[in-house]
């Protein structure tokens, strides 16, 4: 290994790089700019429809109330988000009236259970409504709400009509208290979000380069340029996959960047009351190194893949159709990280991709555990040695380097071990 | 792999024996490409490996470039062994042909840095060597624009001061004429002709007759692998009694088989 060489050539992969544009565009604009504006849309949309929701005026109507509680219509009324309608169509008339939109809810009020019909005036309530409409669920969220008050009012003036304290009355209570902080809901949050958005970004910034690297040159006619220079195979394979996972590890790192500035910036002005869950303090500084270094290790691992399928394309186009089941496949263990009951033990540490993706929402979280942490570098570290040994191989193939073969890794992968089996008959 | 017959001092800068290529096809199972091919090519020489269209050209300049690995026989470049050693074959080698490109995003200078330093000419002279090739192929008023931009003498011009920059002693040229037109072509074969007056040894290919008789000092007729002979063309016209190039190729080419009977014949 010749390291003048190897920056040599590295140099210059990343100066041509630099000058495509579509490299730079996917591989450094697109991190540094679409997930800050995706989430400004997403939020901006989510606001627009809260604030049309909170406009939405529902039609309900009463059946059968009892004169007793007529408060409670009178109660309803005040609601301005809700208009009570007169009613006497029959049930069916009803229910297609919810399908069709001509009524939002319709309260039944219906007698008490015989064993509750001993408090007198007592009633059961049946709200009918379509989930699948949206007015129609807003109508049922408004209703349940003044019912539960009214019943709480009505139940507490029957109380006192008997002379029972509200203390002997309530049985038992349940408090609830959420002890996360803010800042750490926060921490949560971010924690199942940036470890699935990082690996996105991360093959998305080196797929472009890994084609480039191979394909690329092929169809540009500058592969034999640079085999037939005095560089070495390896010192080749190895320049080459520095650059592809130099994108990876910039372009992931942009975006978390960008990230970052968007929650504080964007996100949190438009979330209003809830802005201090968006507090710009809430990464732990000492989880930005481990951050960086485990989006580094997912470009390295990334980048090794990517080029172990590229290798083979003959031009971009077979490159990208030959690294895109990699690409969809290495998304797979991001989901893990959405579930928070997935814990970050020794045996989870030994899965690549996992292991990092789940260190990510650790280290966001707060506190990284030493063995499995250890483990997790000793896991990507062998499957990079791995995928770096696969593409030298397949390297010193004059066959896969000139591009004269059909298929990809998988088949000259099947194509080898079938020439094996005959040779050794 | 080493051999100490690979130190011989008197050995031609260029020099095979019994080189072949076998490549597996799965149609048609093993074709030799190019089948026990002894060249040589000493200083200050061109030598013209004539030959139709797939009649083992390409493939041998690949092997003697490490491009292509031989299957059998042996090749040296400046006494270094083309599988023992190719990076010291590649270092003493410039080579050119029709699919060694320009990368189009860096200028004519970036390139030349480039291949000098990754052809391990020293460190402390690329600069120096980059100026003097600008100058010798008067490319200064487009040093700096991107390859990409140049048209195509201006790129072939660049591409030849890629081929040299590293000054190597071999030069392999693979068909480099057969995209340029005429000017072009021209320009190309003067400036490999004040190469070899500079004393390097030249593998030059083609199938244009008329080039090969200009051009080189000696001629390999090369046909479906072999080489059918070698010599100087008045040598060639003296085998075969014939006056033009293009006749003394066809008759050799068509001289009926078996292939081993007509090299016998011809070299006899």
């Amino acid at each position: 290994m010749d390291l003048h060489q190897i920056g040599t050539l590295y140099a210059h992969e990343v100066r041509s790089a630099l000058r495509e544009r579509s490299i730079v565009v996917f591989s450094i604009l697109i991190p540094l700019v679409m997930y800050p504006a995706l989430l400004w849309v997403a939020f901006s949309g989510i606001s627009f429809i809260q604030g049309q929701a909170e406009r939405i005026t529902t039609r309900v109507a009463l059946v059968d109330l009892p004169a007793a509680h007529s408060p409670l219509a009178d109660s309803l009324m005040e609601n301005s988000r809700l208009t009570l309608v007169e009613w006497d169509e029959s049930t069916e008339g009803s229910r297609a009236a919810l399908v069709d939109g001509r009524l939002d809810a319709l309260v039944e009020f219906l007698p008490p259970d015989p064993e509750a019909g001993s408090l007198p005036d007592n009633f059961r309530v049946r709200i009918s409504y379509s989930e699948v409409r949206d007015r129609s669920r807003t109508a049922r969220r408004l209703l349940t709400s003044s019912l539960d008050q009214y019943r709480e009012e009505w139940l507490d003036r029957e109380r006192a009509g008997m002379g029972v304290g509200a203390t002997e009355w309530a049985d038992y209570a349940v408090v609830r208290e959420d002890i996360a902080t803010s800042e750490e809901n926060t921490r949560f949050l971010l924690g199942t979000m940036v470890p699935f958005l990082t690996l996105i970004i991360v093959a998305l910034a080196a797929f472009y380069p890994a084609i480039d690297a191979t394909a690329g040159e092929r169809e540009r006619s500058t592969w034999e340029t640079l085999l037939s220079s005095a560089a070495r195979r390896g010192d080749v394979a190895t320049a080459k996959y520095l650059y592809v996972a130099t994108f990876g590890t910039v372009g992931g790192l942009l975006n978390l960047g960008a990230l970052a500035l968007a929650l504080h910036w964007i996100i949190r002005p438009l979330a209003g009351s809830d802005a201090d869950d968006f507090a710009g303090g809430a990464l732990p500084l000492e989880a930005i190194p481990l951050i960086v270094a485990g989006t580094a290790l997912l470009a390295l691992f990334v980048a090794a893949g990517m080029l172990a399928f590229s290798i083979f394309a003959r031009n971009f186009k077979e490159g990208q159709s030959m690294i895109s089941p990699f690409y969809m496949l290495i998304f797979l263990p991001a989901l893990f990280v959405q579930s928070p009951d997935v814990e970050f033990t020794p045996r989870i540490a030994m899965i690549p991709l996992v292991n990092v993706a789940v260190l990510l929402r650790e280290a966001i979280m707060g506190s990284v555990p030493l063995v499995p942490g250890l483990l997790t570098l000793l896991t990507m570290g062998v499957c990079v040695a791995v995928a770096i040994a696969l593409v030298q191989w397949v390297m010193r193939n004059e066959d896969v380097l000139l591009g004269a073969t059909d298929g990809g890794l998988l088949s000259y992968l099947r194509r080898r071990i079938r020439n094996g089996a005959s040779r050794a008959r | 792999m080493y051999s100490p017959d690979d130190e011989n001092p008197n050995r031609p800068p260029v020099h095979t024996e019994a080189l072949t290529k076998v490549f597996y096809d799965e149609d048609r199972g093993e074709v030799r490409a190019v089948d026990s091919v002894d060249i040589s090519c000493g200083r200050g020489e061109i030598f013209g490996l004539l030959g139709a269209n797939g009649a083992g050209k390409t493939t041998t300049l690949r092997m003697l470039s490490t491009i292509l690995r031989p299957t059998a026989g042996r090749a040296w470049v400046m006494g270094h062994e083309v599988r023992a050693a190719p990076e010291e074959v590649r270092r003493n080698l410039g080579f050119y042909s029709a699919s060694t490109a320009l990368y189009p995003k860096i200028t004519p200078r970036e390139t030349l840095r480039f291949f000098a330093r990754v052809n391990g000419f020293p460190r402390d002279r690329v600069e120096g060597r980059v100026e003097e090739l600008i100058r010798r192929f008067r490319i200064e008023e487009y040093a700096d624009t991107r390859v990409e931009r140049l048209s195509s003498g201006m790129k072939q011009k660049v591409s030849i001061a890629r081929t040299v920059v590293h000054d190597p002693p071999v030069l392999i040229f693979d068909e480099p004429t057969v995209a340029l037109d005429v000017l072009n072509a021209i320009e190309l074969r003067e400036f490999i002709s004040e190469l070899r007056d500079e004393g390097k040894a030249i593998l030059f290919s083609t199938h244009i007759m008329s080039e090969a008789e200009q051009l080189c000092d000696r001629i390999g007729i090369i046909h479906r692998g072999a080489i059918l002979a070698t010599g100087t063309l008045e040598e060639l016209r003296e085998k075969t009694g014939l006056h033009y190039l293009e006749e003394i190729f066809v008759r050799f080419a068509h001289v009926g088989a078996p292939e081993e009977a007509v090299r016998e014949n011809i070299r006899g």
